[in-house]
């Protein structure tokens, strides 16, 4: 029925209006506030910075636009990286102009090294620490090419700089702190209670495990991405004080037990619509029945309360118990093999589903009485992994720039060129470490070409024509704070909103007098445009790394991981394997230029490394238990490492037929040997199956 | 007490040793206030920590320039 015909149209108005303006709320309304924000801690540092008379306000201005984030714990986190990374800077320039300031070939040699050093480590690092390697290597540019002629100058740059810097550091993180404070620990909250929702919701539907959709591959990128940024964010809401370090231990735990819990979600549905493609109805039949019960058991959760708690923890229970005593039914060989299999996913899915539940149980109570029910006690590790070639390359183009661009300052001998030395370095450093850097080049350019056209306004016509003071200079310039507030709310703007503040920045007036010439304006910012030409041409000329190198380089460390794990330690955490796994992918994805479908068969690669990776460790350790020998499994191992170190057909016939033969010979008596033959048919089923193990293919690379 | 004093024969205002060790305090102070849950009692966390910082701040510095 139609709400207007039950509503008088008056009413009907005020809750549409009341909608709208709730929405208006949620939607909208944060980032109002976020400019509004941004804006006023702009102000504040150069009114600050004013009255301190520092020598140069844009660099207050400008940190804090950079350390300005929609959250209170980013923006300490940031301001304290930013904080390192400058001390680190202005320290290298003061002990580079001291010692090499008469000997230009040392100088230059060590400068690019520095570079060289500091880009290698801006990609190896991940988040804000990542930007404070990229700060400590551009503040020398800042603070040492413009004194390399007077070099007793350096103090006073050095000084200043350092003040500029914390000046605006401290605008922004008051600001940030007392003006509508935002938290971390909020977002997270919402983020882990929408993603246990999802679960919920999509583990009570047998449809989402069983037919023909194929949804999984639409976003497996963005499923890894999403445990390798909520990892990023708990790290970062350490800086927020009010978040306890329990609720933080109870994130990260989370977390780490979403992502096992996805990765047996998806072998299982990978070996399911293997069953549905090539095995009898019966047999997928029989994996169905064993799977209904659990969602029986989710769907008789009306509500997610506390009795929906505690009757979904009770019933799950009972489930595991009833579930390690299915009955096996009669079928061939490697259909057997593939049921086995699908029969310890799904008992496995159930069973850290239910630690899931309880650890999600008991944060909701932390959060809510503060008793802790479930004390945490390892510290969970999360690791992570960056290609070396991929960090070489960037090294490589970063101390490449600085050489090209001094051979242009030497040649030219040009007055302007250190500005185009340091504008080319930061976007070295700066672009590298964003997603797909050629396209945040061009965005950059962009952005700096807008940016030089409003500082030309602003600087020939509005600041001298209707500013007298400094209040006024604020009313006039408020803006276009708030404009580049708006474009840093928007992440398809990276590119376009870092060049139009560095350029801006640069090139606007915000002196304590008035003391720009249209000569100096027209030379400053060509010489800053042709800094941005020479960083886009690094990244066209120095760019080996392709689809193809990426895959080989994945694929050779995901091997290389199967082969470790076969005769590596027993105590490898299988939290460490995973994030380290994810960690790559999502670094290969953003940088090293992984099309669609090669990102979706490097997570497919990653699923199966994960799952044979984690089938050998328990078979290992259930040998370990084992009262006797046992030859077949021995061999069996060698030869799954064999295959994994050239991966050829006959290595493979090799391998599945001492698979075959293990087997068979294993009999169901012990406990530990039923589990060998478990993680056996896994392997078995996986090989067989579709489902890429890590080879590198020609076809998916154009 | 001056208005600058030297260390190792560098020349600072006073304000600059007196906010290093005035941030030290606070983190410290914040440190034990979050992890006795105080904040749970406070209105306006963020407001109360700047306002004990410059509270913490001022004090020598009336000092200094009285």
């Amino acid at each position: 029925m139609l709400l207007s015909k039950v509503v008088p149209s008056s009413q009907y108005l005020a809750i549409y209006v009341k909608n709208a303006f709730r929405e208006w709320l949620i939607k909208d309304a944060p980032t109002l506030i976020y400019m509004v924000k941004a804006t006023i801690a702009a102000l504040l540092a150069m009114f600050v910075s004013m009255t301190l008379t520092l020598s140069d306000p844009r660099t207050a201005i400008f940190t804090t636009f950079i350390v300005m984030q929609p959250q209170s714990g980013l923006v300490f986190s940031k301001s304290y990286y930013r904080v390192l990374g400058t001390i680190a800077g202005v320290i290298m320039s003061v002990f580079m102009i001291g010692a090499f300031a008469q000997e230009p070939k040392l100088f230059i040699f060590f400068f690019a090294i520095w570079i060289g050093i500091t880009t290698a480590a801006g990609v190896k690092y991940r988040n804000f620490q990542s930007y404070g390697f990229v700060l400590a290597g551009y503040t020398l540019c800042i603070v040492a090419l413009p004194v390399i002629e007077q070099p007793m100058e350096i103090f006073h740059i050095a000084t200043s700089r350092f003040s500029e810097v914390m000046v605006g550091i401290l605008c922004a993180t008051v600001v940030s702190e007392v003006l509508f404070p935002r938290k971390l620990s909020d977002s997270l909250d919402m983020n882990e209670r929408e993603r246990f929702e999802n679960v919920f919701t999509s583990f009570g539907n047998i449809n989402s495990l069983f037919g023909a959709q194929d949804t999984k591959d639409v976003d497996a990128v963005k499923f890894s991405s999403g445990v390798v940024g909520v990892h990023a964010i708990a790290v970062n809401s350490a800086f927020e004080s009010v978040t306890d370090k329990r609720n933080r231990l109870y994130l990260e735990q989370l977390n780490l037990e979403f992502m096992h819990l996805s990765t047996t979600f998806h072998s299982l549905k990978n070996i399911i619509r293997e069953l549905e493609l090539r095995a009898s109805i019966q047999s997928v039949d029989a994996i169905k029945e064993l799977y209904v019960p659990f969602t029986k058991v989710l769907q008789s959760i009306p509500k997610l309360d506390d009795i929906g708690f505690v009757n979904m923890i009770n019933q799950l229970t009972e489930l595991k118990q009833s579930m390690h005593s299915y009955v096996p039914i009669d079928l061939k060989s490697d259909e057997y093999d593939a049921f086995n299999s699908a029969a310890y996913l799904i008992s496995r899915v159930v069973d850290e589903y239910f630690i899931y539940v309880n650890s999600y149980y008991a944060y909701l109570k932390l959060k809510s009485s503060g008793n802790v029910s479930k004390e945490l006690t390892r510290v969970v590790r999360f690791k992570t992994h960056t290609d070396n070639v991929l960090v070489a390359l960037a090294a490589l183009r970063g101390s490449g720039v600085l050489l090209v661009t001094m051979a242009f300052w030497i040649l030219s001998s040009w007055k302007y060129a250190t500005i185009t030395i340091t504008m080319s370095v930061v976007i070295g450093l700066l672009i590298g470490t964003l997603p797909r850097p050629l396209d945040a080049v061009t965005n950059f350019l962009k952005g700096a070409v807008s940016a030089a056209a409003m500082a030309a306004l602003y600087d020939f016509y509005i600041v001298p024509e209707f500013t007298t003071d400094v209040y006024t200079l604020a009313l006039v310039i408020a803006p276009v704070f708030m404009f580049v507030g708006w474009m840093t709310t928007r992440p398809k703007w990276t590119g376009f909103s870092l060049g139009f503040v560095f350029l801006f920045m640069s090139q606007s007036s915000f002196d304590l007098y008035y003391k720009i010439d249209p000569t100096t304006f027209l030379e400053t910012t060509i010489a800053s445009l042709l800094g941005v030409s020479f960083a886009g041409a690094a990244y066209i000329l120095v760019n080996f790394w392709s689809c193809s190198l990426s895959q080989k380089r994945v694929a050779k460390v995901l091997r290389g991981q199967i082969i470790y794990l076969c005769h590596g330690p027993l105590n490898l955490q299988r939290g460490s394997l995973e994030s380290m796994g994810r960690d790559m992918i999502q670094q290969f994805s953003t940088q090293g230029r992984l099309n669609v479908r090669s990102s979706r068969l490097v997570y497919e690669w990653l699923l199966t490394t994960l799952e044979i990776g984690g089938a050998i460790m328990r078979i290992r350790r259930n040998l370990n238990r084992l009262d006797r020998e046992s030859v077949l499994v021995d061999k069996t191992l060698e030869s799954i490492k064999e295959y994994f170190q050239t991966p050829t057909e006959v290595s493979k016939q090799t391998l599945l037929k001492s698979l075959e033969g293990t087997i068979a010979s294993l009999h169901i008596k012990q406990k530990e040997e039923i589990h060998i033959i478990a993680q056996l048919s896994l392997i078995k089923t996986i090989l067989l199956s579709r489902v890429a193990i890590p080879v590198f293919k020609e076809e998916l690379c154009p | 007490m001056p208005l600058d004093i030297t260390l190792y024969g560098v020349q600072m205002p006073t304000l600059l040793p007196i906010f290093v060790i005035v941030a030290i305090l606070q983190i410290t102070i914040d440190g034990i206030i979050a992890e006795t849950g105080l904040y749970r009692h406070v209105w306006h966390p963020g407001l109360f920590k700047v306002a004990l910082f410059v509270c913490f701040f001022t004090l020598p510095c009336l000092y200094i320039y009285h």
